[in-house]
């Protein structure tokens, strides 16, 4: 589990549409196989059929069932909504926490500053794996403490992108018209700065999701994430290890729609990213 | 070249026939290496006359002390190896002399007379003698034991030495279990100067010692040249600690162990059956799979309930889902190596129409639980089964995951907070200690067995089995408790390592007969 | 510049001392009684008692607090109740292992990294670039551990030619070092290369388009010439501090390829630690692992101010 701070990563030059498109595209895959679980699944992803255990993909199985014989298709689709909810919980608690963070350094300057930034400092120093490890033994292994460690976890990336774009923003001719008009700080934020970074925040928000979605699979994998029997895709793939010599899709499957969710937001941010005004995209 | 393995026969007569078939093959393919042992040797442990060999263990000691710290990887890397007691238990479950060459029970059966071994020594040069049994009995029952085991000493009233290799050791009621117990880790024998730092030295009479220990990785057991008895197997026997089983099979397929011992993943044994690289042992354990229900908690306080849940669970669907069919069924809280064993599967076969009937009758129907399952891979892969088939008879069972040991003991050991669980009871002949206690957390009523259980331990051998096996059937007649099968001890191993204890019937991992073709 | 250097040194220090105490604070709220998991089943009120009396837990807290952050600096960790052992000289043991995987990890990263990042960037609309940032991305999507476990089945398990897992000190047998260490370090440094693939590519990408390239490339030199000569030096500058901070990152991030590949490196140690409720560890672990990532923060931002005194603006 490795963060990426995004703010570094800067492209100059406008990039084919195409990452913008297969990012979406992919994205929108999870999400349908969210959406779609909540009406409908071929099985209960929960259900136990021993009788039909560890089968290939079949048309009443198009992935195969896993060793209690449960349908690894059913799995797949449910977990993309677990997924999702971790990725969107964590996402939120940085986006919430992190950018008012940012911005409050970025425009005030001074004790404020230092303060906020030693708190981000401090978060950055504890990576959401080290959280998630704590939080798991303190509240026990569960969906709630992993989205919650990986949100801690993120917010300092946020506060950061928010902070750079906050001073970028406050040096530029309409704020210091602004502030000579003695608008009050709060009208400032929500009238020119916040309207100004919102790009780069979105671009943070999807790289995020990405960072987000390896974390919980890393963190389902050591046994700290989402609890059986709810299907979750790090924990297939775990629980798929002893297979790998017999039946080498049970490992495939969930592995592949990591590998797509990651994908899918990681392109969404570089396209978003070369959409908004790059000159915006500046580092730390 | 002798077979030492000792399977447990009637174990390997319940499995059905196609593990029966393969388990011979196993033996064949065993037997049949001798003459191409050139052949097989490609992997590091291949070579022949190898004087060290490599075991691979799930979970290391936090420290050496078993007479202050829990867990059974303690007492499994030390007991038989580094230390020993007066008596041992073989692998069929019998107890056998060790420190005492022979001992004479009193006509009121409360008071032994011990003959001690000549010649025995500790690692540290001194010699073994009658003080030392005085000291180690005496010192279980003082607060230099900090375990709930010493219990098991309760029952000793004095410990009188009559030489210096003879000692008496008086009862204050007869006592069946004391004896056996005197072969398990309660009875290990210490020197009165080798106990200041048990956490990290170990001192015993043991034929090995402790030649390094790196923590996280492994434990590196050296040959004593001063053993009192026969030489084991290899010099050097290290034990190797990995965090899962597939690490352990991993590390065996790549030849950097020769043993992977109580393998805790069948689904991986299918790489190695039929390869004559590899032996494949399925020994029995004295560790019972045990479905927990709170007793004294709604709703399983109504026996009705318990019954059902009894009825609705196929047992050997269980054992062939989550265990791929290792395990033995047996029915009841026995391991088959304990003397009052037998087969109770018929008290409660697998009958969802009765189960219903029963729920029923309680007026329990469309019953929601919670299921309190301990991080353990047994404890996942039985959880996900059983729910499906409480699910059949109308009980809703809800997950709930408890980290092993740490929350699951608070939870449900300490405060009894549950209302199904499911553990692996690991010690030896602990059918008592589950039961016969209302406090524990099964929280099973004994008024019934309670004066027949402590007659049975005063009686004869004969009475004592005879007695027990009453207490048994009361016990699961009441359905106190679902044992869904006894945990098999899988061992996969180098075709060419002789002499692994198949069985596991005390804590104790018995290197000592280890060694090669 | 001296007076930058204070402050960073006072930041660090605040930011330290604010770690120990959140992470003291939150060890206390593990649930399970040490004593209690100590004692395993049966324990009776008064053992539980003495053993508490014996761990030094019924103490209270702040008393308890200053007994083990005053020992950090010293490198006294206290000695565990639940190994009876000296904590330090363990920590210090795993730390040299997660430094070593770590930072090999990483070198082999840049190596892959240097060389197709700024392939990527010069020839990014042939298909080697294309093909190249492909890759990247799709080596950036794949977990480390799914990485490390196709690894041991290819190439330990399947073919034999790497032991599955373990660990051998290099001054012990540097043979046998390298051949257990060379998987584990190829399944970090895949993912971590793909991921500095891309930072080195947009870094490049970057200069290339700075005035001074297009000026040495009007003066007649060919694109890898100029960057050679006046581009890369500056490319490193970002380059190297993602490094830096990916370090960080790296090792608690290895805790999975730890677990996979058996290495008795500090994230076993932890988890370890967690499951024993081995506090005092625990907290220790956590402590060197966040004083790790400060210091490494720390000497960023010292050579930020030293190399780059404009920094000052926007720091």
């Amino acid at each position: 589990m490795t963060t990426q701070p995004a703010a570094v990563v800067r492209s100059t030059r406008r990039r084919p549409p195409a990452t913008l498109l297969v990012g979406a595209a992919l994205v929108l895959l999870v999400v349908l196989a969210a959406l779609v679980s909540f009406i409908w699944t071929p099985y209960n992803p929960e259900q136990a059929f021993p009788a039909d255990r560890l089968q290939g993909s079949s048309a009443a199985h198009l992935m195969g069932t896993d060793r209690y014989g449960r349908d690894v298709f059913s799995g797949i689709l449910y977990g993309a909504r677990i997924t999702l909810l971790v990725g969107l919980v964590a996402v939120g608690i940085a986006l919430l926490v992190g950018t008012p963070l940012g911005i409050l350094a970025g425009m005030r300057g001074g004790a404020v500053e230092e303060v906020s930034m030693r708190a981000a400092d401090i978060l950055l120093a504890f990576p959401a794996l080290l959280v998630a490890i704590m939080f798991g033994a303190v509240f026990g292994a569960s969906t709630t403490t992993a989205m919650l460690a990986i949100g801690i976890g993120s917010i300092p990336g946020f506060a950061r992108v928010a902070r750079s774009g906050t001073l970028q923003v406050m040096s530029t001719e309409y704020v210091l018209a602004a502030k000579a008009s003695s608008q009050s700080a709060f009208r400032i934020a929500r009238r020119h700065v916040l309207p100004n970074i919102a790009g780069m925040v979105v671009v943070q928000c999807s790289v995020s999701f990405a960072i987000a979605v390896l974390a919980e699979a890393a963190l389902s994998f050591l046994g700290l994430g989402t609890p059986p029997p709810v299907p979750s895709w790090g924990r297939m793939l775990q629980e798929s290890q002893q297979f790998l010599g017999t039946y080498p899709m049970l490992a495939v499957w969930p592995g592949l729609a990591i590998a797509v969710a990651v994908l899918g937001f990681n392109l969404l941010g570089d396209g978003l990213r070369d959409k908004f005004d790059p000159k915006l995209n500046g580092g730390r | 070249m002798e077979m030492k393995f000792r399977f447990d026969e009637g174990a390997l007569m319940r499995r059905s026939s196609k593990k029966f078939s393969l388990a011979a093959a196993v033996l064949a393919g065993a037997l049949s290496l001798t003459a191409c042992n050139a052949g097989a040797g490609s992997t590091a442990s291949g070579e022949a006359a190898k004087d060290s060999v490599t075991v691979a263990l799930t979970g290391e000691p936090v420290n050496l002390d078993f007479t202050t710290t829990a867990g059974a990887a303690i007492p499994q890397a030390l007991m038989s190896n580094v230390y020993e007691g007066l008596v041992e238990i073989d692998q069929e479950g019998n107890i056998q002399p060790l420190l005492a060459e022979s001992w004479e029970l009193s006509e009121d059966r409360k008071t032994y007379t011990f003959k001690l071994r000549e010649g025995a020594t500790f690692s540290n040069g001194e010699p073994f003698t009658a003080e030392d049994v005085k000291f180690s009995i005496e010192r279980v029952q003082s607060d230099e034991w900090v375990s709930s085991l010493k219990s098991k000493m309760d029952v000793v009233d004095s410990v009188n030495v009559l030489s210096d290799t003879e000692v008496e050791v008086v009862l204050k009621q007869p006592s069946n279990a004391w004896l056996f117990d005197m072969g398990t880790l309660v009875g290990a024998m210490f020197d009165p100067s080798g106990v200041e730092d048990l956490a990290n030295t170990a001192i015993g009479t043991g034929p090995y010692t402790i030649e390094a220990w790196n923590r996280g990785q492994s434990i590196e057991l050296a040959a004593r040249d001063d053993y009192w008895g026969e030489a084991p197997g290899v010099e050097t026997a290290t034990l190797r600690y990995f965090a899962d089983a597939v690490a352990t099979t991993n590390a065996l397929q790549s030849g950097d162990v020769d043993v992977v011992y109580n393998m805790q993943a069948p689904e991986l044994l299918s790489s190695f059956e039929g390869d004559d690289k590899y032996q494949v042992l399925e020994g029995t354990s004295n560790g019972e799979i045990v479905l927990s229900m709170n007793n004294q908690e709604a709703p399983f306080d109504d026996v009705r309930v318990r019954q059902a849940v009894m009825h609705a669970i196929d047992r050997q669907a269980v054992v062939d889902t989550a265990w791929n069919g290792y395990g033995t069924v047996v029915g009841g809280p026995v391991p088959p190596t304990d003397p009052y064993y037998e087969d109770l599967n018929d008290v409660y076969p697998y009958d969802p129409a009765k189960a219903r009937e029963l729920l029923k009758e309680a007026g329990a129907e469309n019953l929601d639980i919670t299921f309190t399952v301990p991080t353990r891979p047994y404890a996942t892969a039985v959880s996900e089964i059983v729910v499906s088939q409480l699910a059949e008879v109308g009980i809703n069972a809800k997950i709930e995951s408890a980290e092993f040991p740490a929350v699951w003991l608070d939870q449900v050991f300490t405060k009894h907070d549950y209302q199904m669980s499911v553990v692996l009871a690991v010690e030896s002949r602990d059918v008592l200690a589950m039961f016969n206690n209302p406090d524990y957390y099964l929280g099973y009523d004994n008024s019934k067995i309670k004066d027949a259980a402590a007659e049975a331990d005063a009686a004869d051998e004969a009475g004592y089995a005879e007695g027990m096996k009453d207490v048994v059937r009361t016990i699961v007649d009441d359905a106190a408790a679902n044992t869904l099968f006894i945990f098999p001890n899988i061992v996969v191993a180098d075709a060419n390592v002789t002499g692994i204890p198949a069985n596991s019937v005390t804590e104790a991992l018995d290197l000592t007969n280890i060694g090669w073709k | 510049m001296a007076i930058r250097l204070l402050v960073n040194l006072a930041r660090f220090a605040v930011t330290y001392v604010a770690a120990t105490v959140l992470v003291f604070l939150f060890m206390r709220a593990i649930p399970g009684d040490p004593a209690q998991i100590a004692l395993g089943v049966n324990a009776t009120p008064e053992l539980l008692a003495q053993t508490r009396a014996e761990f030094g837990t019924d103490r209270p807290l702040i008393v308890q607090y200053f007994d083990w952050a005053l020992g950090l600096p010293m490198g006294d960790f206290g000695t565990s109740y639940v190994t009876r052992q000296d904590i330090s000289p363990l920590v210090l043991d795993r730390v040299q292992v997660s430094l070593i995987l770590v930072v090999l990890a990483m070198i082999v990263a840049l190596l892959i990294a240097v060389p197709f990042g700024t392939l990527a960037a010069v020839k990014h609309r042939s298909p080697g670039g294309i093909l190249v940032s492909g890759a990247s991305q799709l080596g950036v999507a794949v977990p480390n551990f799914l990485a490390g476990i196709l690894l041991v089945v290819v190439f330990a398990v399947g073919l034999g030619w790497f032991p599955a897992n373990g660990w051998t000190a290099p001054a012990e047998d540097f043979g046998d070092f390298l051949s257990r260490v060379a998987l584990p370090v190829l399944a970090l440094a895949s993912v971590q290369g793909a991921i500095l693939t891309r930072y080195v590519r947009s870094a490049v990408m970057e200069v290339m388009s700075e005035d001074y390239l297009r000026t040495a490339r009007a003066k007649g030199l060919g694109k890898m010439e100029a960057l050679l000569k006046h581009g890369l030096r500056n490319a490193s500058i970002p380059v190297l501090t993602v490094t830096s901070v990916q370090l960080a990152a790296l090792i608690i991030g290895a805790v999975v390829i730890e677990r996979v590949f058996v290495i008795p490196g500090l994230g076993s140690m932890l988890l370890d630690a967690v499951g024993n409720r081995d506090l005092l560890t625990v907290q220790s672990v956590v402590m060197v692992l966040v004083a790790i990532t400060l210091i490494i923060n720390l000497v960023v931002d010292v050579l930020y101010t030293v190399l780059d005194p404009r920094i000052r603006k926007a720091s």
